[in-house]
């Protein structure tokens, strides 16, 4: 009978030392852990700003660039302020210029000449993002 | 000015200043985005006629007349906590996925460099929209946060490069309100090498390989491109493919040329093959004989720019009667709908694609025992293909690959 509790007695006592943590999860929990972290955000080469052109004192009379981005919307909402403008400004000029791409930087496209030529012989730019 | 829907607003501001110009007088208005239907328009603009008036003529302020340059601090080492202090501050500071992120220390951003011998500071590339700056060492942080392994650099810094290839037209589509995801094949060895996943499953969660690289991807486009969701990533309704979309041609399975070879590629070239997709379907053939396949991918109507998703059984039959790669594209060109239909208006409507090209098709082999057929589908005519590059190895590679062969899940090989 002692031989038998004696066994049993063994026996729990290697179950239960099967059960203690491991080293590794017996030190520090993560919880606990400090991780000195990178920083994911990337560095960009610094553009130094510019500021926009000076506002014009009255349409009347000014020729009025209205710029269309390759949006279904765009080129509606630009007929429609231009419908309107001549309306307020009977001797306002239009000038549209419509973009072939999506939201694209114009001036790095095929059509930059064409692009700059365009904005050099309007007095203000309206631009529809169409979005 | 600038005239935008309301909602577009912060977006305008953030993509003018990114090109140093503050101060661009965006107006918002109440026009719905892409609308044609003509009283929205009408009365969004009539809204809005005063404003744009002011916006031409209001004198400028000091600050518009001279923009101040914003100095933004980015120290290297950013945060000190505990795993989920660090998870924490990263998510409020939007550079997470929303899913936890394994903490980018030092240490673990110097072992997945050894993926590469490029310097830390190396620029692979410069990102939209903010052009960032992707340096080894960024892409490795991105890396260690989304649980890559250092045998997924090579693939890492290959795809980025096909992010900036000018032909993928990233820069339009990436943060476009049609919220499109970067779809990577690999080709090659490599595959192999670092276990991407190309059989049963292979866009299903459960493979490092798949699921690592394609979300770190997904996490340097947004913190080192800067494309914010709803700042500057305009998806509307978003994409669960921005996580991961990455698989590998069942190369061994095919009777076919592997992808990369029939783009120029030598077979023991390892390549990634790039395009942005916003849409995945799958089908289920009604016959599964040649006939039945070819008819069943052509009712798909794949549009302009697809890559269809043929598994190792159906490419067999196929190619048992006589059907290649090249011929199946033909076939889809002749008896499906055309991408779009013919451009109506006149002046300043937008000129697409009438007529499907060989081109925009891509057909890849993959997919483990069953009968489904995969579609992933783009959108061609704005001057965009499919990009590949070859990826380069480390001169350690073959040791690095020895080193994290056996991280694999201890399951039954059901490759």
């Amino acid at each position: 009978m002692r031989k038998i509790f004696v066994a049993v007695m063994l026996g729990a006592f290697a179950f239960t030392a099967g059960q203690q943590p491991s080293k590794a999860q017996s030190g520090k929990s993560t919880a606990d852990s400090q991780f000195k972290v990178l920083n994911p955000w990337a560095e960009v080469d610094p553009i130094a700003p510019r500021g926009i052109s000076p506002r014009l004192d009255t349409l009347a009379g000014k020729k009025i660039g209205l710029f269309a981005n390759f949006k279904r919307a765009s080129r509606p909402i630009v007929a429609e302020v231009e419908k309107r403008l001549k309306a307020m400004y009977p001797n306002c000029e239009t000038s549209l210029f419509d973009s072939r791409g999506a939201n694209v930087v114009e001036t790095e496209t095929k059509n930059r000449e064409q692009f700059f030529a365009w904005v050099k012989a309007v007095d203000a730019v309206i631009l529809a993002v169409g979005d | 000015m600038l005239l935008a829907n309301k909602g577009f607003v912060t977006d305008a501001h953030a993509a003018a200043s990114s090109r140093g110009m503050p101060g661009i007088r965006v107006l918002g208005t109440s026009v719905p985005c892409e609308t044609n239907v003509k009283s929205e328009i009408e009365a969004g603009v009539a809204a809005a006629m005063e404003s744009i008036i002011e916006a031409l003529t209001k004198p400028l302020t000091a600050e518009e007349k001279s923009p101040k340059q914003s100095i933004d601090k980015h120290p290297r080492i950013v945060f000190t906590g505990s795993y989920e202090e660090v998870n924490r501050f990263f998510y409020r500071n939007g550079w997470t996925d929303g899913l936890a992120i394994a903490p980018p220390t030092e240490k673990a951003v110097a072992e997945i460099m050894t993926g590469t011998d490029l310097p830390a500071d190396h620029v692979v590339a410069k990102l939209i929209p903010r052009l960032g700056k992707a340096t080894v060492e960024k892409i490795a942080i991105s890396a260690v946060m989304a649980g890559a392994l250092p045998t997924h650099m090579p693939v890492l810094i290959a795809a980025v490069q096909t992010l900036t290839d000018p032909r993928s037209r990233f820069d339009t589509f990436e943060v476009s309100t049609g919220s499109w995801a970067p779809f990577f094949v690999v080709n090659g060895p490599i595959r192999n090498d670092i276990h991407v996943n190309c059989s049963s499953g292979a866009l299903s969660p459960g493979d490092i390989a798949n699921a690592a690289i394609g979300r770190a991807i997904g996490l340097i486009v947004k913190n080192i491109g800067g494309a914010r969701k709803g700042v500057e990533d305009m998806g509307v309704l978003g994409n669960p493919g921005k996580y991961s979309l990455v698989l590998g041609e069942y190369e061994e399975e095919s009777p076919w040329e592997p992808l990369h070879v029939e783009r120029g590629f030598k077979r023991e070239d390892s390549t990634v093959t790039m395009f942005l997709p916003n849409t995945y379907i799958q089908t289920i053939p009604r016959d599964t004989n040649a006939k039945g396949l070819v008819e069943t991918y052509a009712s798909l109507n794949p549009g302009s720019m697809s890559c269809l998703l043929v598994v190792p059984s159906h490419a067999k039959v196929l190619s048992s009667e006589g059907w290649t790669k090249k011929r199946i594209k033909e076939f889809i060109l002749e008896n499906s709908a055309p991408p779009f239909p013919p451009a109506q208006g006149g002046q300043g409507t937008p000129i697409l694609p009438t007529k499907l090209s060989a081109d925009d098709l891509m057909i890849v082999v993959a997919g483990g025992p069953g009968a489904w057929i995969g579609l992933l589908r783009s959108a061609g005519g704005w001057e965009n293909s499919f990009v590949t590059r070859k990826i380069d190895l480390p001169r350690n590679w073959d040791k690095l690959v020895a080193k994290y062969k056996t991280v694999v899940p201890n399951s039954p090989d059901i490759r």
